[in-house]
Protein backbone atom coordinates (compact mmCIF):
# COMPACT_ATOMS: atom_id res chain seq x y z
CA UNK A 1 0.00 0.00 0.00
CA UNK A 2 1.10 3.57 -1.30
CA UNK A 3 1.09 6.20 2.05
CA UNK A 4 -0.30 8.50 -1.29
CA UNK A 5 -3.81 6.10 -1.90
CA UNK A 6 -4.85 7.66 1.39
CA UNK A 7 -5.69 10.67 0.82
CA UNK A 8 -8.73 11.16 -1.47
CA UNK A 9 -8.18 12.95 -4.75
CA UNK A 10 -7.56 16.53 -3.42
CA UNK A 11 -10.06 18.40 -5.80
CA UNK A 12 -12.98 16.08 -3.78
CA UNK A 13 -11.18 16.50 -0.94
CA UNK A 14 -11.17 20.75 -1.02
CA UNK A 15 -14.55 20.78 -2.92
CA UNK A 16 -16.23 18.68 0.07
CA UNK A 17 -14.58 20.32 2.79
CA UNK A 18 -16.03 23.78 1.77
CA UNK A 19 -19.59 21.90 2.12
CA UNK A 20 -21.39 22.56 4.82
CA UNK A 21 -23.88 19.87 5.96
CA UNK A 22 -27.11 20.73 5.67
CA UNK A 23 -30.91 19.62 6.97
CA UNK A 24 -31.51 18.00 3.04
CA UNK A 25 -28.35 16.21 3.48
CA UNK A 26 -29.32 14.21 7.13
CA UNK A 27 -33.09 13.95 5.30
CA UNK A 28 -31.16 12.03 2.37
CA UNK A 29 -28.63 10.53 4.56
CA UNK A 30 -32.28 9.14 6.98
CA UNK A 31 -33.88 8.48 4.22
CA UNK A 32 -31.15 5.68 2.68
CA UNK A 33 -30.65 4.55 5.85
CA UNK A 34 -33.89 3.74 7.19
CA UNK A 35 -35.40 2.81 3.37
CA UNK A 36 -32.63 0.09 2.21
CA UNK A 37 -33.65 -1.88 5.98
CA UNK A 38 -35.48 -5.00 5.08
CA UNK A 39 -37.28 -4.40 7.80
CA UNK A 40 -38.48 -0.98 6.84
CA UNK A 41 -40.01 -2.47 3.80
CA UNK A 42 -41.45 -5.64 5.86
CA UNK A 43 -43.17 -3.38 8.48
CA UNK A 44 -44.67 -0.95 6.29
CA UNK A 45 -45.58 -3.64 3.68
CA UNK A 46 -47.07 -5.68 6.57
CA UNK A 47 -49.22 -2.91 8.35
CA UNK A 48 -50.78 -2.06 4.68
CA UNK A 49 -51.50 -5.87 4.30
CA UNK A 50 -52.54 -6.74 7.77
CA UNK A 51 -54.96 -3.20 7.26
CA UNK A 52 -56.38 -4.58 4.18
CA UNK A 53 -56.96 -8.32 5.13
CA UNK A 54 -58.70 -7.70 8.43
CA UNK A 55 -60.99 -5.16 6.67
CA UNK A 56 -61.51 -8.08 3.80
CA UNK A 57 -61.91 -11.00 6.61
CA UNK A 58 -64.45 -8.91 8.53
CA UNK A 59 -66.09 -8.08 5.20
CA UNK A 60 -66.35 -11.49 4.14
CA UNK A 61 -67.46 -12.93 7.34
CA UNK A 62 -70.46 -10.09 7.41
CA UNK A 63 -71.28 -10.80 3.76
CA UNK A 64 -71.69 -14.75 4.43
CA UNK A 65 -73.49 -14.52 8.02
CA UNK A 66 -75.67 -11.40 7.81
CA UNK A 67 -79.21 -11.36 6.38
CA UNK A 68 -80.71 -8.27 7.25
CA UNK A 69 -78.79 -5.14 7.94
CA UNK A 70 -79.90 -2.91 11.16
CA UNK A 71 -80.41 0.94 9.90
CA UNK A 72 -77.09 1.96 11.68
CA UNK A 73 -74.78 -0.38 9.69
CA UNK A 74 -71.62 1.69 8.55
CA UNK A 75 -70.09 0.30 5.20
CA UNK A 76 -67.50 2.81 6.16
CA UNK A 77 -67.03 2.10 9.29
CA UNK A 78 -66.53 -1.36 8.73
CA UNK A 79 -64.27 -1.46 5.80
CA UNK A 80 -61.73 0.48 8.21
CA UNK A 81 -61.93 -2.11 10.79
CA UNK A 82 -58.44 -3.13 9.65
CA UNK A 83 -57.05 0.34 10.98
CA UNK A 84 -56.72 -1.39 14.32
CA UNK A 85 -54.38 -3.72 13.52
CA UNK A 86 -52.51 -1.54 10.63
CA UNK A 87 -51.34 1.33 13.32
CA UNK A 88 -50.13 -1.66 15.37
CA UNK A 89 -47.56 -2.69 12.91
CA UNK A 90 -47.31 1.08 12.05
CA UNK A 91 -46.39 1.94 15.99
CA UNK A 92 -43.85 -1.30 16.23
CA UNK A 93 -42.06 0.56 12.90
CA UNK A 94 -42.44 4.30 14.65
CA UNK A 95 -40.24 2.83 17.53
CA UNK A 96 -37.54 0.59 15.51
CA UNK A 97 -36.71 3.76 13.25
CA UNK A 98 -35.07 4.99 16.10
CA UNK A 99 -34.62 2.50 19.21
CA UNK A 100 -32.84 0.47 16.32
CA UNK A 101 -30.26 3.14 16.25
CA UNK A 102 -29.68 2.88 19.97
CA UNK A 103 -29.39 -0.99 20.12
CA UNK A 104 -27.18 -1.16 17.26
CA UNK A 105 -25.20 1.78 18.48
CA UNK A 106 -25.32 3.78 14.98
CA UNK A 107 -26.60 6.79 16.51
CA UNK A 108 -23.59 7.83 17.46
CA UNK A 109 -22.32 7.35 13.55
CA UNK A 110 -24.81 9.39 12.84
CA UNK A 111 -24.33 12.10 15.52
CA UNK A 112 -20.62 12.26 14.57
CA UNK A 113 -21.48 12.88 10.78
CA UNK A 114 -24.09 15.09 11.72
CA UNK A 115 -23.91 17.25 15.38
CA UNK A 116 -26.56 19.43 14.80
CA UNK A 117 -28.77 17.17 17.09
CA UNK A 118 -31.73 19.32 16.83
CA UNK A 119 -31.97 19.30 13.07
CA UNK A 120 -31.47 15.46 13.00
CA UNK A 121 -34.46 14.95 15.39
CA UNK A 122 -36.27 17.13 12.69
CA UNK A 123 -35.31 15.21 10.05
CA UNK A 124 -36.10 12.15 11.73
CA UNK A 125 -39.70 12.80 12.23
CA UNK A 126 -40.86 14.85 9.07
CA UNK A 127 -39.47 11.49 7.57
CA UNK A 128 -40.69 9.08 9.10
CA UNK A 129 -44.01 10.65 9.13
CA UNK A 130 -43.94 11.09 5.46
CA UNK A 131 -43.47 7.45 4.99
CA UNK A 132 -46.26 6.57 7.96
CA UNK A 133 -48.29 9.12 5.97
CA UNK A 134 -47.86 7.68 2.80
CA UNK A 135 -48.50 4.25 3.81
CA UNK A 136 -51.99 4.99 6.19
CA UNK A 137 -53.30 6.59 3.51
CA UNK A 138 -52.69 4.01 1.05
CA UNK A 139 -53.96 1.73 3.78
CA UNK A 140 -57.40 3.39 4.24
CA UNK A 141 -58.14 4.36 0.73
CA UNK A 142 -57.18 0.53 -0.12
CA UNK A 143 -59.36 -0.89 2.73
CA UNK A 144 -62.24 1.28 1.65
CA UNK A 145 -62.42 -0.07 -1.84
CA UNK A 146 -61.53 -3.78 -0.84
CA UNK A 147 -64.59 -3.30 1.50
CA UNK A 148 -67.10 -1.52 -0.59
CA UNK A 149 -66.26 -4.02 -3.31
CA UNK A 150 -66.41 -6.87 -1.15
CA UNK A 151 -69.70 -6.13 0.83
CA UNK A 152 -71.47 -4.82 -2.67
CA UNK A 153 -70.24 -8.58 -3.82
CA UNK A 154 -72.87 -9.85 -0.59
CA UNK A 155 -75.33 -7.29 -1.79
CA UNK A 156 -74.84 -4.81 0.90
CA UNK A 157 -75.14 -1.62 1.58
CA UNK A 158 -71.81 0.72 0.16
CA UNK A 159 -70.57 4.05 0.12
CA UNK A 160 -68.49 6.29 -1.95
CA UNK A 161 -65.51 8.06 -1.31
CA UNK A 162 -67.57 11.55 -2.84
CA UNK A 163 -70.31 11.14 0.22
CA UNK A 164 -68.01 14.08 2.47
CA UNK A 165 -68.62 11.87 5.70
CA UNK A 166 -66.78 8.76 4.48
CA UNK A 167 -64.10 10.83 3.21
CA UNK A 168 -63.77 12.37 6.10
CA UNK A 169 -63.36 8.88 7.78
CA UNK A 170 -61.38 7.63 5.02
CA UNK A 171 -58.96 10.14 4.55
CA UNK A 172 -59.08 10.69 8.03
CA UNK A 173 -57.81 7.97 9.33
CA UNK A 174 -55.16 7.93 7.01
CA UNK A 175 -53.90 11.37 7.88
CA UNK A 176 -54.52 10.15 11.55
CA UNK A 177 -52.50 7.06 11.32
CA UNK A 178 -49.51 8.26 11.62
CA UNK A 179 -49.95 10.14 15.38
CA UNK A 180 -49.32 6.90 17.40
CA UNK A 181 -46.58 5.59 15.68
CA UNK A 182 -44.97 9.19 15.95
CA UNK A 183 -45.58 8.91 19.64
CA UNK A 184 -44.06 5.61 19.59
CA UNK A 185 -41.12 7.17 17.50
CA UNK A 186 -41.01 9.95 20.20
CA UNK A 187 -41.04 6.77 23.12
CA UNK A 188 -37.66 5.51 21.23
CA UNK A 189 -36.21 8.30 21.79
CA UNK A 190 -36.97 8.68 25.25
CA UNK A 191 -36.45 4.78 26.37
CA UNK A 192 -34.39 4.46 23.83
CA UNK A 193 -35.37 0.93 23.56
CA UNK A 194 -38.28 -0.98 21.22
CA UNK A 195 -39.84 -2.59 24.01
CA UNK A 196 -40.18 0.67 26.02
CA UNK A 197 -41.53 2.62 23.08
CA UNK A 198 -44.21 -0.09 21.72
CA UNK A 199 -45.39 -0.81 25.46
CA UNK A 200 -45.88 2.64 26.21
CA UNK A 201 -47.02 4.03 23.00
CA UNK A 202 -49.77 0.84 22.31
CA UNK A 203 -50.69 1.48 26.05
CA UNK A 204 -51.53 5.31 25.58
CA UNK A 205 -53.34 4.10 22.51
CA UNK A 206 -55.27 0.75 24.15
CA UNK A 207 -56.03 2.30 27.17
CA UNK A 208 -59.69 3.80 26.58
CA UNK A 209 -60.25 0.65 24.45
CA UNK A 210 -59.62 -1.49 27.41
CA UNK A 211 -60.94 0.19 29.90
CA UNK A 212 -63.60 2.50 28.55
CA UNK A 213 -66.53 0.12 29.18
CA UNK A 214 -65.86 -1.02 32.30
CA UNK A 215 -65.89 2.46 33.92
CA UNK A 216 -68.97 4.97 34.50
CA UNK A 217 -70.32 7.72 31.88
CA UNK A 218 -69.50 10.53 33.60
CA UNK A 219 -65.85 9.09 34.11
CA UNK A 220 -65.55 8.43 30.07
CA UNK A 221 -66.54 11.78 29.60
CA UNK A 222 -64.77 13.06 32.06
CA UNK A 223 -60.90 11.28 32.21
CA UNK A 224 -61.35 8.81 29.22
CA UNK A 225 -61.98 12.09 26.81
CA UNK A 226 -58.78 13.40 27.76
CA UNK A 227 -56.99 10.53 26.41
CA UNK A 228 -55.01 11.09 23.17
CA UNK A 229 -56.89 8.24 21.42
CA UNK A 230 -60.33 9.56 21.51
CA UNK A 231 -59.42 12.94 20.87
CA UNK A 232 -58.54 11.56 17.41
CA UNK A 233 -61.13 9.53 16.99
CA UNK A 234 -63.51 12.00 17.65
CA UNK A 235 -61.99 13.93 14.45
CA UNK A 236 -62.09 10.69 12.08
CA UNK A 237 -64.95 8.99 13.62
CA UNK A 238 -67.29 10.90 16.28
CA UNK A 239 -69.79 12.60 12.97
CA UNK A 240 -70.53 8.42 12.58
CA UNK A 241 -69.75 6.88 15.89
CA UNK A 242 -70.86 7.89 18.96
CA UNK A 243 -68.97 8.06 22.80
CA UNK A 244 -69.67 9.38 25.91
CA UNK A 245 -65.80 9.53 25.58
CA UNK A 246 -66.01 11.29 22.39
CA UNK A 247 -65.63 15.60 23.45
CA UNK A 248 -66.50 17.93 20.81
CA UNK A 249 -64.26 17.78 17.81
CA UNK A 250 -62.77 20.93 18.63
CA UNK A 251 -61.63 19.84 22.04
CA UNK A 252 -60.65 16.40 20.34
CA UNK A 253 -57.61 17.94 18.25
CA UNK A 254 -57.07 20.52 21.14
CA UNK A 255 -56.72 17.30 23.35
CA UNK A 256 -54.88 15.31 20.64
CA UNK A 257 -52.34 17.78 19.87
CA UNK A 258 -51.38 18.20 23.37
CA UNK A 259 -50.48 15.50 23.88
CA UNK A 260 -48.60 14.77 20.77
CA UNK A 261 -46.65 18.43 21.23
CA UNK A 262 -45.47 17.13 25.38
CA UNK A 263 -44.72 13.85 24.05
CA UNK A 264 -42.70 14.60 21.30
CA UNK A 265 -41.25 18.15 22.43
CA UNK A 266 -39.91 15.86 25.61
CA UNK A 267 -38.72 13.81 23.01
CA UNK A 268 -36.73 16.55 21.25
CA UNK A 269 -34.75 17.91 24.30
CA UNK A 270 -33.89 14.37 25.53
CA UNK A 271 -32.85 14.14 22.05
CA UNK A 272 -30.79 17.48 21.93
CA UNK A 273 -29.81 16.88 25.21
CA UNK A 274 -28.88 13.91 26.53
CA UNK A 275 -25.68 11.94 26.09
CA UNK A 276 -25.56 10.28 22.85
CA UNK B 1 -5.84 19.89 17.09
CA UNK B 2 -7.66 17.97 20.19
CA UNK B 3 -7.53 19.93 23.24
CA UNK B 4 -9.18 18.70 27.02
CA UNK B 5 -9.56 21.60 29.37
CA UNK B 6 -9.92 20.69 32.77
CA UNK B 7 -12.51 18.17 32.10
CA UNK B 8 -14.83 16.02 34.57
CA UNK B 9 -17.62 13.46 33.65
CA UNK B 10 -20.18 11.85 36.00
CA UNK B 11 -22.35 8.98 35.27
CA UNK B 12 -24.69 9.17 38.39
CA UNK B 13 -22.15 8.07 41.28
CA UNK B 14 -19.25 6.85 38.82
CA UNK B 15 -17.10 9.59 38.52
CA UNK B 16 -15.54 8.72 34.79
CA UNK B 17 -13.19 11.15 34.08
CA UNK B 18 -11.54 13.51 37.18
CA UNK B 19 -10.03 17.14 35.96
CA UNK B 20 -8.65 15.54 32.85
CA UNK B 21 -6.21 18.20 30.80
CA UNK B 22 -4.50 17.43 28.11
CA UNK B 23 -3.45 18.59 24.16
CA UNK B 24 -3.10 16.13 21.36
CA UNK B 25 -0.07 17.63 19.60
CA UNK B 26 -0.69 17.84 15.64
CA UNK B 27 0.85 15.46 13.14
CA UNK B 28 2.08 12.91 15.46
CA UNK B 29 0.61 9.63 16.80
CA UNK B 30 -0.19 9.62 20.37
CA UNK B 31 -1.45 6.52 22.64
CA UNK B 32 -4.33 6.96 24.89
CA UNK B 33 -3.76 4.60 28.06
CA UNK B 34 -4.99 3.36 30.86
CA UNK B 35 -6.38 0.42 32.31
CA UNK B 36 -10.20 -1.15 31.22
CA UNK B 37 -12.87 1.54 33.42
CA UNK B 38 -9.81 4.30 33.28
CA UNK B 39 -12.14 6.78 31.37
CA UNK B 40 -10.61 6.55 27.58
CA UNK B 41 -13.86 6.34 25.76
CA UNK B 42 -15.98 8.42 28.02
CA UNK B 43 -12.91 10.84 26.65
CA UNK B 44 -12.75 10.47 23.26
CA UNK B 45 -17.10 10.61 23.52
CA UNK B 46 -16.72 13.92 24.76
CA UNK B 47 -14.28 14.98 22.05
CA UNK B 48 -16.60 14.00 19.53
CA UNK B 49 -19.44 16.38 21.04
CA UNK B 50 -21.47 12.64 22.29
CA UNK B 51 -21.27 13.02 25.89
CA UNK B 52 -21.36 16.15 27.43
CA UNK B 53 -18.54 17.48 29.82
CA UNK B 54 -20.14 17.68 34.12
CA UNK B 55 -17.73 20.60 33.81
CA UNK B 56 -14.71 21.64 31.67
CA UNK B 57 -14.60 21.96 27.66
CA UNK B 58 -13.05 19.61 25.10
CA UNK B 59 -12.30 21.43 21.64
CA UNK B 60 -11.27 20.41 18.16
CA UNK B 61 -9.51 22.71 16.71
CA UNK B 62 -10.31 25.31 18.36
CA UNK B 63 -14.34 24.36 18.61
CA UNK B 64 -16.64 22.37 20.09
CA UNK B 65 -16.93 19.78 18.02
CA UNK B 66 -21.03 20.24 17.84
CA UNK B 67 -20.15 23.34 16.27
CA UNK B 68 -18.34 22.18 13.35
CA UNK B 69 -20.66 22.45 9.80
CA UNK B 70 -18.69 19.39 8.42
CA UNK B 71 -16.78 17.65 11.35
CA UNK B 72 -16.18 14.61 8.97
CA UNK B 73 -13.60 16.97 7.18
CA UNK B 74 -12.00 17.71 9.98
CA UNK B 75 -11.74 14.52 12.52
CA UNK B 76 -12.62 10.86 11.80
CA UNK B 77 -13.32 8.52 14.44
CA UNK B 78 -13.92 4.75 14.98
CA UNK B 79 -15.29 4.20 18.76
CA UNK B 80 -17.46 0.76 18.29
CA UNK B 81 -16.35 -0.60 14.96
CA UNK B 82 -19.93 -2.80 15.38
CA UNK B 83 -21.88 0.07 15.15
CA UNK B 84 -23.99 -0.37 12.17
CA UNK B 85 -27.10 -1.94 10.80
CA UNK B 86 -26.64 -6.10 10.13
CA UNK B 87 -28.85 -5.71 7.28
CA UNK B 88 -26.97 -3.01 5.17
CA UNK B 89 -24.62 -3.54 2.82
CA UNK B 90 -20.76 -2.23 3.31
CA UNK B 91 -21.94 0.36 0.34
CA UNK B 92 -24.94 1.26 1.85
CA UNK B 93 -23.68 1.37 5.68
CA UNK B 94 -20.79 4.10 4.15
CA UNK B 95 -23.02 5.77 1.71
CA UNK B 96 -25.38 7.26 4.51
CA UNK B 97 -22.51 8.32 6.69
CA UNK B 98 -20.98 10.42 3.65
CA UNK B 99 -24.33 11.90 2.86
CA UNK B 100 -24.95 12.91 6.48
CA UNK B 101 -21.70 13.70 6.77
CA UNK B 102 -21.91 15.84 2.97
CA UNK B 103 -19.34 13.86 1.58
CA UNK B 104 -19.45 12.97 -2.56
CA UNK B 105 -21.00 9.34 -3.33
CA UNK B 106 -17.70 8.39 -5.05
CA UNK B 107 -15.75 9.25 -2.17
CA UNK B 108 -16.98 5.80 -0.82
CA UNK B 109 -15.56 3.22 -2.64
CA UNK B 110 -12.44 5.06 -2.69
CA UNK B 111 -12.07 4.14 1.09
CA UNK B 112 -13.40 0.52 0.70
CA UNK B 113 -10.99 -0.24 -1.67
CA UNK B 114 -8.03 2.01 1.17
CA UNK B 115 -8.99 -1.12 3.47
CA UNK B 116 -9.25 -4.07 1.06
CA UNK B 117 -13.41 -4.05 1.61
CA UNK B 118 -13.77 -3.60 -2.23
CA UNK B 119 -14.77 -7.53 -2.93
CA UNK B 120 -17.49 -7.22 0.04
CA UNK B 121 -18.59 -4.19 -0.61
CA UNK B 122 -22.38 -5.30 -1.91
CA UNK B 123 -22.47 -8.18 0.96
CA UNK B 124 -24.74 -7.69 3.95
CA UNK B 125 -22.77 -6.56 7.09
CA UNK B 126 -24.33 -9.52 9.45
CA UNK B 127 -21.60 -12.06 7.75
CA UNK B 128 -18.45 -9.35 8.62
CA UNK B 129 -16.06 -10.81 10.72
CA UNK B 130 -14.88 -8.61 13.59
CA UNK B 131 -11.27 -7.85 11.36
CA UNK B 132 -13.77 -6.72 8.66
CA UNK B 133 -15.99 -4.45 10.46
CA UNK B 134 -13.10 -2.60 11.73
CA UNK B 135 -11.96 -2.03 8.42
CA UNK B 136 -15.20 -0.84 7.75
CA UNK B 137 -15.06 1.34 10.60
CA UNK B 138 -11.64 2.97 9.58
CA UNK B 139 -12.67 3.67 6.18
CA UNK B 140 -15.67 5.38 7.71
CA UNK B 141 -13.44 7.61 9.64
CA UNK B 142 -11.41 8.64 6.41
CA UNK B 143 -14.71 9.88 4.41
CA UNK B 144 -13.86 13.19 4.89
CA UNK B 145 -9.75 12.45 4.30
CA UNK B 146 -10.11 14.28 7.77
CA UNK B 147 -6.45 15.51 9.52
CA UNK B 148 -7.23 14.31 13.11
CA UNK B 149 -8.07 10.73 12.96
CA UNK B 150 -9.11 8.91 16.47
CA UNK B 151 -9.50 5.21 17.46
CA UNK B 152 -10.48 3.54 20.89
CA UNK B 153 -8.44 0.26 21.11
CA UNK B 154 -9.47 -0.42 17.20
CA UNK B 155 -7.08 -4.17 17.82
CA UNK B 156 -8.88 -5.09 20.79
CA UNK B 157 -10.56 -8.97 20.07
CA UNK B 158 -8.68 -9.16 17.07
CA UNK B 159 -6.23 -11.89 15.63
CA UNK B 160 -2.88 -11.48 14.90
CA UNK B 161 -3.46 -10.83 11.13
CA UNK B 162 -5.64 -8.50 11.64
CA UNK B 163 -3.77 -6.84 14.50
CA UNK B 164 -0.81 -6.54 12.00
CA UNK B 165 -3.15 -5.23 9.54
CA UNK B 166 -4.44 -2.24 11.61
CA UNK B 167 -1.01 -1.66 12.32
CA UNK B 168 0.79 -1.46 9.43
CA UNK B 169 -2.67 1.08 8.04
CA UNK B 170 -1.70 3.05 10.87
CA UNK B 171 2.01 3.12 10.57
CA UNK B 172 0.64 4.30 6.86
CA UNK B 173 -1.78 6.96 7.84
CA UNK B 174 0.81 8.68 10.77
CA UNK B 175 3.56 8.73 7.57
CA UNK B 176 0.93 10.95 6.24
CA UNK B 177 1.47 13.50 8.85
CA UNK B 178 -1.89 13.01 10.65
CA UNK B 179 -3.12 13.82 14.00
CA UNK B 180 -3.73 10.19 15.48
CA UNK B 181 -5.07 9.49 18.65
CA UNK B 182 -5.16 5.87 19.91
CA UNK B 183 -6.41 4.50 22.52
CA UNK B 184 -5.19 1.05 24.43
CA UNK B 185 -5.37 -0.84 27.91
CA UNK B 186 -2.10 -2.73 26.70
CA UNK B 187 1.26 -0.65 27.14
CA UNK B 188 2.99 -2.46 25.36
CA UNK B 189 0.59 -1.75 22.08
CA UNK B 190 2.20 1.42 22.42
CA UNK B 191 5.72 0.83 21.95
CA UNK B 192 5.58 0.17 18.30
CA UNK B 193 3.38 2.76 17.29
CA UNK B 194 3.01 6.03 19.16
CA UNK B 195 5.43 9.17 19.66
CA UNK B 196 3.89 10.36 22.47
CA UNK B 197 1.62 8.78 25.00
CA UNK B 198 -1.04 10.33 27.81
CA UNK B 199 -1.52 7.89 30.06
CA UNK B 200 -4.97 8.24 32.95
CA UNK B 201 -6.04 6.22 35.66
CA UNK B 202 -9.12 6.21 37.13
CA UNK B 203 -10.50 9.71 35.22
CA UNK B 204 -6.72 11.12 35.88
CA UNK B 205 -3.99 12.17 34.48
CA UNK B 206 -0.91 10.19 35.01
CA UNK B 207 1.73 10.94 32.29
CA UNK B 208 1.89 12.90 29.57
CA UNK B 209 4.81 12.69 27.61
CA UNK B 210 7.06 11.34 24.71
CA UNK B 211 7.70 7.73 24.47
CA UNK B 212 11.55 8.27 23.66
CA UNK B 213 11.73 11.07 26.91
CA UNK B 214 10.26 7.96 28.71
CA UNK B 215 12.72 5.74 27.96
CA UNK B 216 15.76 7.52 26.98
CA UNK B 217 15.33 8.88 31.20
CA UNK B 218 14.83 5.49 32.53
CA UNK B 219 17.31 4.32 35.34
CA UNK B 220 16.89 1.24 34.01
CA UNK B 221 18.88 1.95 31.20
CA UNK B 222 21.96 0.42 31.05
CA UNK B 223 25.56 -1.47 29.75
CA UNK B 224 26.28 -4.27 30.22
CA UNK B 225 30.01 -5.22 29.92
CA UNK B 226 31.75 -8.32 29.59
CA UNK B 227 35.37 -8.40 30.06
CA UNK B 228 38.09 -10.95 31.44
CA UNK B 229 39.76 -8.31 33.62
CA UNK B 230 36.59 -7.27 34.72
CA UNK B 231 38.23 -6.65 38.53
CA UNK B 232 40.41 -4.11 37.11
CA UNK B 233 37.76 -2.33 35.29
CA UNK B 234 35.43 -1.72 37.69
CA UNK B 235 37.61 0.82 39.88
CA UNK B 236 38.26 2.48 36.95
CA UNK B 237 34.69 3.06 36.10
CA UNK B 238 33.47 3.57 39.29
CA UNK B 239 36.41 6.74 39.09
CA UNK B 240 34.52 7.97 35.88
CA UNK B 241 31.02 8.25 37.68
CA UNK B 242 29.72 4.71 36.60
CA UNK B 243 27.81 2.66 38.98
CA UNK B 244 28.66 -0.88 38.83
CA UNK B 245 26.56 -4.23 39.61
CA UNK B 246 28.11 -7.71 38.55
CA UNK B 247 25.31 -10.22 37.25
CA UNK B 248 26.59 -14.03 36.14
CA UNK B 249 29.95 -12.72 34.83
CA UNK B 250 28.26 -9.59 33.35
CA UNK B 251 29.25 -5.78 35.27
CA UNK B 252 25.74 -3.64 34.90
CA UNK B 253 26.82 -0.26 34.40
CA UNK B 254 24.53 2.52 34.83
CA UNK B 255 25.46 6.34 34.86
CA UNK B 256 28.11 6.15 32.04
CA UNK B 257 27.08 5.49 28.23
CA UNK B 258 28.78 2.86 25.95
CA UNK B 259 31.34 4.48 24.25
CA UNK B 260 32.83 6.19 27.63
CA UNK B 261 33.01 3.05 28.92
CA UNK B 262 35.03 1.47 25.69
CA UNK B 263 37.27 4.73 26.19
CA UNK B 264 38.18 3.63 29.70
CA UNK B 265 38.77 0.16 28.84
CA UNK B 266 40.73 1.46 25.92
CA UNK B 267 42.76 3.53 28.06
CA UNK B 268 43.63 0.80 30.21
CA UNK B 269 44.47 -1.49 27.35
CA UNK B 270 41.23 -3.51 29.12
CA UNK B 271 40.26 -5.94 27.11
CA UNK B 272 36.15 -6.30 26.57
CA UNK B 273 33.93 -9.03 25.09
CA UNK B 274 30.80 -7.74 25.43
CA UNK B 275 29.61 -3.43 25.45
CA UNK B 276 26.01 -3.76 24.35
CA UNK B 277 23.63 -0.82 25.95
CA UNK B 278 20.22 -1.98 27.10
CA UNK B 279 17.34 0.58 26.54
CA UNK B 280 14.49 -0.39 29.13
CA UNK B 281 11.46 -1.78 27.94
CA UNK B 282 8.36 1.10 27.76
CA UNK B 283 6.99 -1.07 30.37
CA UNK B 284 9.61 -0.79 32.81
CA UNK B 285 10.40 3.12 32.13
CA UNK B 286 6.66 3.44 32.93
CA UNK B 287 6.40 1.83 36.22
CA UNK B 288 9.62 4.12 37.24
CA UNK B 289 7.93 6.87 35.93
CA UNK B 290 4.61 6.67 38.28
CA UNK B 291 6.22 4.44 41.13
CA UNK B 292 3.86 5.46 43.63
CA UNK B 293 0.67 5.92 41.71
CA UNK B 294 -1.61 4.06 42.90
CA UNK B 295 -3.66 4.26 39.39
CA UNK B 296 -0.72 3.37 37.63
CA UNK B 297 -0.26 -0.37 39.33
CA UNK B 298 -4.35 -0.81 37.65
CA UNK B 299 -2.32 -0.02 34.29
CA UNK B 300 0.81 -2.45 34.80
CA UNK B 301 -1.64 -5.45 36.47
CA UNK B 302 -4.21 -4.88 33.20
CA UNK B 303 -1.44 -4.82 31.03
CA UNK B 304 -0.21 -7.81 32.50
CA UNK B 305 -2.99 -9.53 32.49
N1 LIG C 1 -22.90 5.63 29.82
C1 LIG C 1 -22.35 5.32 31.02
N2 LIG C 1 -23.12 5.26 32.11
C2 LIG C 1 -22.60 4.98 33.32
N3 LIG C 1 -21.30 4.73 33.53
C3 LIG C 1 -20.47 4.78 32.49
C4 LIG C 1 -20.95 5.07 31.17
N4 LIG C 1 -19.90 5.05 30.33
C5 LIG C 1 -18.82 4.76 31.07
N5 LIG C 1 -19.15 4.59 32.36
C6 LIG C 1 -18.21 4.31 33.46
O1 LIG C 1 -17.19 5.25 33.42
C7 LIG C 1 -15.93 4.68 33.68
C8 LIG C 1 -14.99 4.89 32.51
O2 LIG C 1 -15.41 4.08 31.43
P1 LIG C 1 -14.74 4.12 30.00
O3 LIG C 1 -14.60 5.52 29.55
O4 LIG C 1 -15.53 3.20 29.13
O5 LIG C 1 -13.30 3.51 30.30
P2 LIG C 1 -12.23 2.89 29.28
O6 LIG C 1 -12.66 3.21 27.89
O7 LIG C 1 -10.96 3.53 29.66
O8 LIG C 1 -12.22 1.42 29.54
C9 LIG C 1 -16.21 3.21 33.97
O9 LIG C 1 -16.32 3.06 35.36
C10 LIG C 1 -17.53 2.96 33.32
O10 LIG C 1 -18.22 1.95 33.97
MG1 LIG D 1 -13.06 1.82 26.36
Amino acid sequence: MTTATISSNSKIATRAATRRTGFIDILASEWSKLATLRATQLTLGLGFLLSVATTAIACIALGTTQDDWSPDFSPVTTSMIGVAFGVIVFTVFGVMAVSREYASGTIRLTLTATPARGRVFLAKFALVGTMLLVAGLASTISMFYAGQALLGAYGMPTASLADPDAARMVLGLGVAMPFFPLIGFAFGVLFRSTAGGITTALGLHWLPQIFGQLVSESFQENVLSLLPSNGMDTMTSGHIQHSPAFPDPMVGAVVAATWFAVIVGAAYLAFVRRDA
Amino acid sequence: MIEVNDVTKRYGETLAVDHLSFAVKPGIVTGFLGPNGAGKTTTMRMILGLDNPSSGTVTVNGRCYRDIGAPMHQIGALLDAKAANGGHTARQHLGWIARAGGIPAGRVDEVLELVGLADVAGRRLGGFSLGMYQRLGIAAALLGDPETLIFDEPVNGLDPEGIRWIRNFLQCLASEGRTILLSSHLMSEMEATADHVIVIGRGRLIANTSIAAVTQQSASNHVRVVSPRSADLVPLLERAGATVNAEDGALIVTGIEAPAIGKVAAGHGLELHELSPRRASLEAAFMELTQGSQQYQGVLSSSAA
